[in-house]
């Protein structure tokens, strides 16, 4: 080749170079494989058979290899850089040959050896430095041009950014990881005093130990077999949790009767879903429901409900949902005033009180789900471990099937 | 004896590698493994077939390069061949002709070995 077309063959094959190594930066590859690609880009260039990148750490105060080729270095061999030094880096930001300008690195003689290290690359974006590109010597032998010296700037250049990149996605995932810490840790002692407030209602009752904690299953098990969204069930799984926090505000003695209850006392004890409300509507909840749910699960679709005497139409699904599972544990569990009804006994009283107490709408679900749990259609039944009888598959698909062929 | 494999031949004392496209990318480190392997296994000839390959860029001469670092000092036998042209002008722009010698096949990169013509790779 002639010296003319010598040149333009030289100069075709270093933007090639370029542009491969843009190329590079941009593509949606892992980063430490856009790193490799880069440095063997660079090293091919010129060509030279030893070379590395490395990222300055602030903290240390020193560059650590991210890739190298043709070096045998630890991960612990960093190339110190006090601040000064670095501040002269910025300010420089070009490559420097150390055969004529090794003051920057005159106290880490030992370490570029080890890196065989001829020209040092500073990567710079934004006035910050943020890591080096280390060459040898070129494996032709001949000596580093200006003109290669400018054509690894330019390659620095694309590869600092790529650097800072990587660096601003780190901190991103790192502030990510401590906010999600932060936010796992809030939110377990948000369920851990929700949990709390449920057993203090139930304590308040001799006779009702568990009965928001079973409440929310049955509530949480209906929404999930009518297919409701997840925020819709975490708001039932919740509202039944806090369903009863009104009694808090009822005398002990009134809810522990064992006796017919005065009419003073049915006026009190039925006050509590309205107090309920009113402790939950001041509480912030991600779910507007929950509030909702305390003062409407005495609500009837025949409208002879407390508080609000709301007809079917208006009492929302979730508060549909709260009554049935309210009064399905009330009938399942012993009260004072009367012992548990058996499960049959129970699906009687609410066939018999559908459309008039309880929605059919709910209802349906929740023998279909019960029917699913003792054919051991489901992989985590919720309600059948929750009574305290042993239900014959037989005898509830009996008792069910009937009412859902209806 | 000949033994082939996809990606070498080895032909007596004397091993073949066949570089493809996968030079131009990362992934052609594996021939620079491969070439450290026979080198571990005591070879000390070996022939770089470039027939299937097109052009080659920074990445794939920073292999090569890799390469004859290894063999450079008197540590074995390098010879290319199969060189497109134009890949032929990239070497001897970069200056790496100067110690390889080229051939246009693998045999006759064998011929020249047996005739024990080729000069030692070293880095003048």
């Amino acid at each position: 080749m002639v010296n003319e077309e010598f040149k333009l063959e030289r100069l075709i094959f270093n933007l090639n170079a370029l542009a491969e190594l843009g190329e590079e930066i941009t593509s949606q590859k892992d980063f430490q494989r856009v790193v490799k690609s880069s440095l063997f880009l660079v090293m091919g260039t010129f060509p030279c058979s030893k070379g590395a990148i490395l990222r300055y750490d602030y903290g240390k105060r020193a560059a650590y290899p991210i890739v190298s080729k043709g070096i045998s270095c630890d991960a612990d061999a960093g190339i110190a850089l006090p601040a000064e030094a670095v501040s002269e880096m910025v300010r420089h930001n070009s490559p420097i040959d150390l055969k004529s300008e090794g003051g920057f690195f005159s106290s880490e003689t030992e370490v570029l050896e080890k890196f065989g290290a001829r020209i040092i690359a500073p990567l710079v974006v934004k006035d910050e430095l943020m890591g080096l590109i280390s060459l040898n010597e070129k494996f032709s032998g001949e000596e580093f041009t200006p003109y290669d010296l400018k054509l690894l700037s330019a390659m620095a250049k694309h590869i600092a950014v790529s650097l800072h990149s990587n660096s601003l996605l780190r901190k991103l995932v790192h502030k990510y990881s401590e906010n999600k810490g932060l936010y796992d840790g809030l939110r377990s002692i948000y369920y851990n005093t929700i949990h709390a407030f449920a057993a203090a209602i139930d304590a308040k009752d001799a006779y009702t130990n568990g009965h928001s904690h079973r409440v929310s299953a049955y509530c949480t098990a209906v929404a999930k077999e009518m297919g409701l969204r997840d925020d819709d069930i975490e708001s039932i799984r919740i509202g039944g949790l806090l369903h009863d926090i009104g009694k808090l505000a009822v005398d002990k003695i009134i809810i522990n009767k064992a006796t017919t209850l005065t009419l003073t006392e049915h006026i009190e004890i039925n006050t509590h879903p309205v107090v309920g409300y009113e402790i939950l509507s001041k509480i912030k909840f991600p779910w507007r429901a929950v509030a909702v749910m305390a003062r409407s699960h005495h609500e009837r679709p025949d409208g002879c409900g407390y508080p609000d005497g709301l007809k079917i139409t208006d009492i929302p699904l979730e508060a549909r949902i709260m009554s049935l599972a309210d009064a399905f544990d009330a009938m399942t569990t012993d009260r004072p005033y009367r012992p548990r009804l058996s499960f049959e006994e129970a699906v009687y009283e609410i066939k018999n009180n559908l459309d008039l107490q309880f929605c059919s709408d709910v209802v349906r679900p929740f023998f279909s789900l019960i029917r699913k749990e003792v054919k051991k259609e489901v992989e985590h039944p919720c309600v059948t471990p929750l009574l305290k009888e042993h239900l014959d598959p037989g005898d509830v698909t009996r008792l069910v099937s009937n009412f859902l062929a209806s | 004896m000949k033994k082939k494999n996809r990606n070498f031949m080895e032909m007596e004392d004397c091993v073949v590698l066949f570089a493809d496209e996968y030079l131009n990318d990362v992934e052609g480190e594996k021939l620079e493994e491969l070439c450290d392997a026979f080198l571990m296994k005591g070879v000390k000839k070996l022939i770089i077939d470039f027939s299937d390959t097109g052009l080659i860029n920074s990445v794939g001469i920073s292999i090569l390069v890799g390469i004859m670092d290894k063999l450079k000092g008197g540590k074995g036998v390098l010879l290319f061949s199969g060189l497109k042209k134009v890949n032929h002008d990239i070497f001897n722009m970069l200056g790496l002709t100067k110690n390889v010698p080229v051939c246009k096949t693998p045999q006759e990169a064998l011929k020249m070995i047996e005739g024990g013509s080729p000069r030692k790779l070293t880095v003048q």
